[in-house]
């Protein structure tokens, strides 16, 4: 017996596949396809005019210092949202998970956030942050009489677009972090308790390698949404500044292709950006599921 | 034989229904109630008093997002018979090749629009769109600010040099409070472009062939972006660090965080409002101007509309009809009330005289002298730039260098490249 079912007709599973393969040829590669054509073409979506240029627009990024800075920038930005996602979602879901009076009101206060608009999220830091208005500055010019021009300094523009990402996507990292340590086996916490583990050796030998799976999973969502997701906060925020060297500093990949795509209206220089984040985002891909083989998602 | 006296059957059906009733798609960017209202009520006033034609205004975005949604809709042979497109986007939208001058659709009575204002719509020797909602930048100030420093808010800075002093002796009043807040904007280099008679970009300001270069390592450039830095360098200038943040520039002012701002008269209405909620007199002078050179005026900003080609004749005509009447004399009187914009008509002015609005309310008077004595040239005419977002940008992110320790000749001379670089990528790709 074989136990995995087939379909007797191969028509008809193609038949039920087919809408989804309409939607998907006709938003996604359809799509994918007419990008790397215009990669290679200087084209200006609202001229209507197109010149093949080959891979010169490949060589003018390739060439730009500007787009490595915007690249380094990305990967630095990635990381730390990333890394301070997961471990500032780690440890609220934990510290919301504990059996204390009112932790349901805690989990869904932290989980608020996620429910905001990006475009809200933006404009409520914005107004937080304004150097002369803002809340923030009215209260570090009380308590230490400074105010600081956040959004005009490199390091500051920098770290408040970081915190604000994070933020933002806490509430995602906290849920499924949540769901997780409900679902954690109480047997072997309690069997490591008994054998003497302290609890931060529970935490570390017990708790850590049991969420790997959930873990890995968040780690290429959050990697997605500073990617891409982030966009709209971004433009909110900053609009892609304050300029440091070659560009802005928040001037990240997605925000580039979005500048010369759609305010330039350099359609085939966009389009080949979007060409090198699909290779590179290709390249992470493949990594999970490499990485993906080896993690244990428990029997 | 059949099937032909069918298709001359649905024509003659269909011009029966064009002839009842043309439909006219105004695109437009006020996506608030008070100025999309506004365009809502005069839509169905015109359509109830021209029962054959049907008015309907969409709010589409930004101006680049109506650019785009524009031509698409054009390409897919259906475009709106009506766009409104900002100043800047005046070259853009002629290069789109899907508008019309609106000269050709029917007569404008020119002689009734305001010279400077006509002047920036007036491509090649053509009326090419109808201004509509226009205005310039003027200097805000804070009475209640200014006495408590000594300052006479009868005589607000004329210039650059005034305006330093007046920081100067704004901070030696020891107020807790900054002295000059206006956003960092291409829009305001510009203006000051303009009124030290200078040329953005070359070939007349790109008026009498297309530009090839923008001219932003001149004397007067160079006057702008100093002036600039010292009032950074100096503590004495605030703003939030987000480039075009008018919004957070204006929210300092409003909230007497500073003496001293600058923005479009476009929010006279709005800003005197939120002053009055704070508890402070707002007061509006002409723009500061570098010193020692003859004020030479300012370059018309704002928006037109633009008629579309490729549609019918009696859709074109209907459209030009809305977009009279929508800036007819007694509508843009009421406009100007309404939101600070310039009535563009002189017979609009008149009117205010008559009724004693301007008398009354001087902040607005000041916003209008300024337009009436700028002086018609190729300076204050406006720049004709493809690209001209992308090189205000270049121009703000100059700014932002020089505040964080640039030279300014080496900053500058490095945006004259860049913007050059995007010019002439611009001309390229136009056919």
């Amino acid at each position: 017996m074989n136990a995995i079912a087939v379909f007797k007709n191969r028509w008809l599973a193609f038949l039920m596949l087919l809408p989804t393969l309409v939607v998907l040829g006709l938003f996604l590669y359809y799509p994918a396809l007419e990008t790397l054509r215009l990669s290679l073409y200087r084209a200006n979506f609202v001229f209507q005019t197109e010149t093949f240029v080959g891979l010169a627009q490949f060589q003018q990024l390739l060439t730009d210092p500007a787009y490595y800075q915007s690249l380094l920038q990305t990967v630095i930005f990635c990381a730390l949202v990333v890394f301070l996602g997961l471990a500032f979602g780690l440890s609220l879901a934990i510290l919301a998970n504990q059996p204390i009076h009112g932790a349901a009101v805690y989990r869904s206060l932290l989980l608020y956030p996620y429910a905001l608009s990006p475009a809200i999220a933006g404009t409520l830091w914005l107004f937080m942050f304004n150097p002369e208005v803002g809340l923030v500055n009215n209260i570090l010019r009380t308590l230490f009489g400074i105010a600081p021009r956040w959004l005009d300094n490199p390091i500051l523009a920098f770290t408040l677009v970081v915190f604000a990402a994070v933020w933002k996507n806490i509430g995602y990292n906290l849920a499924f972090y949540t769901a997780a340590l409900q679902n954690l086996p109480g047997e072997l916490l309690e069997a490591a308790a008994l054998d003497g583990a302290t609890p931060w050796q529970r935490f570390r030998y017990v708790t850590l390698p049991l969420l790997s799976p959930i873990t890995f999973f968040l780690f290429f969502v959050n990697l997605t949404y500073a990617v891409f997701d982030t966009f709209s906060l971004v433009d909110i925020l900053t609009a892609g500044g304050p300029t440091l060297g070659k560009t802005g500093i928040t001037t990240f990949l997605i925000y580039r292709v979005y500048q010369d795509g759609f305010q330039n209206f350099q359609t085939g220089f966009a389009a080949a950006q979007a060409i090198l984040m699909l290779i590179m985002v290709g390249g992470i891909t493949v990594l999970q599921f490499r990485v993906g083989r080896r993690v244990n998602y428990g029997a | 034989m059949k099937r032909k006296l069918l298709t001359l059957l649905s024509v003659s059906l269909s011009t029966l229904v064009m002839a009842q009733s043309v439909t006219v798609e105004f695109w437009h960017t006020f996506g608030d109630p008070k100025r999309g209202g506004w365009i809502q009520a005069k839509a169905d006033a015109f359509n109830k008093a021209n029962p054959n034609i049907k008015v309907v205004p969409t709010f589409k975005g930004s101006y680049p997002d109506i650019m785009q949604a524009a031509t698409l809709a054009a390409r897919q042979g259906k475009p709106p018979a009506l766009v409104q497109m900002y100043e800047i986007g005046s070259q853009f939208a002629l290069d789109s090749g899907i508008f019309q001058p609106v000269g050709n659709v029917g007569p404008i009575d020119t002689a009734d629009y305001i010279k400077p204002v006509l002047n920036y719509y007036t491509i090649n020797g053509k009326v090419n769109s109808i201004p509509f909602n226009s205005s310039s930048p003027v200097l805000y100030f804070n009475k209640d600010l200014m006495k408590k420093a000594g300052l006479d808010p009868a005589k607000p800075p004329m210039t650059f040099g005034e305006l330093t002093a007046a920081c100067g002796k704004i901070a030696a009043a020891n107020l807790g409070v900054k002295c000059f807040g206006m956003s960092l904007n291409g829009w305001f280099f510009e203006q000051w472009m303009a009124e030290q008679g200078a040329l953005l970009a070359n070939n007349g300001n790109g008026r009498k062939g297309r530009a090839t270069e923008v001219l932003l390592t001149s004397e007067p450039a160079k006057r702008i972006v100093s002036w600039l830095k010292d009032m950074n360098d100096k503590g004495y200038y605030t703003y939030t660090g987000k480039l075009e943040d008018w919004d957070g520039s204006d929210a300092i002012f409003t909230d007497a965080k500073v003496v001293f701002h600058i923005t479009s008269t476009a929010d006279i209405v709005n800003i005197n409002d939120a002053a009055k909620k704070t508890g402070f007199e707002m007061g509006v002078g002409f723009l500061p101007i570098p010193d020692g050179v003859k004020r030479n005026g300012v370059v018309i900003g704002g928006a037109s509309l633009w008629i579309t080609k490729g549609i019918p004749k009696e859709q074109a005509e209907a459209a030009l009809k809305f977009a009279l009447y929508m800036t007819n004399t007694d509508n843009m009187a009421e406009w100007h009330k309404l939101t600070g914009y310039y009535p563009v008509r002189l017979s609009s002015i008149e009117l205010l005289k008559k009724e004693g609005w301007l008398n009354a309310q001087a902040p607005q008077l000041v916003a209008f002298n300024q337009l009436l004595e700028t002086i018609p040239n190729e300076a204050t005419a406006g720049a004709l730039i493809g690209p001209f977002q992308q090189v205000r940008r270049i121009v703000e992110e100059t700014i932002q260098k020089v505040f964080s320790g640039a030279s300014v000749d080496a900053a500058l001379s490095e945006a004259k490249t860049r913007a050059d670089a995007a010019l002439k990528e611009y001309n390229a790709s136009v056919k």
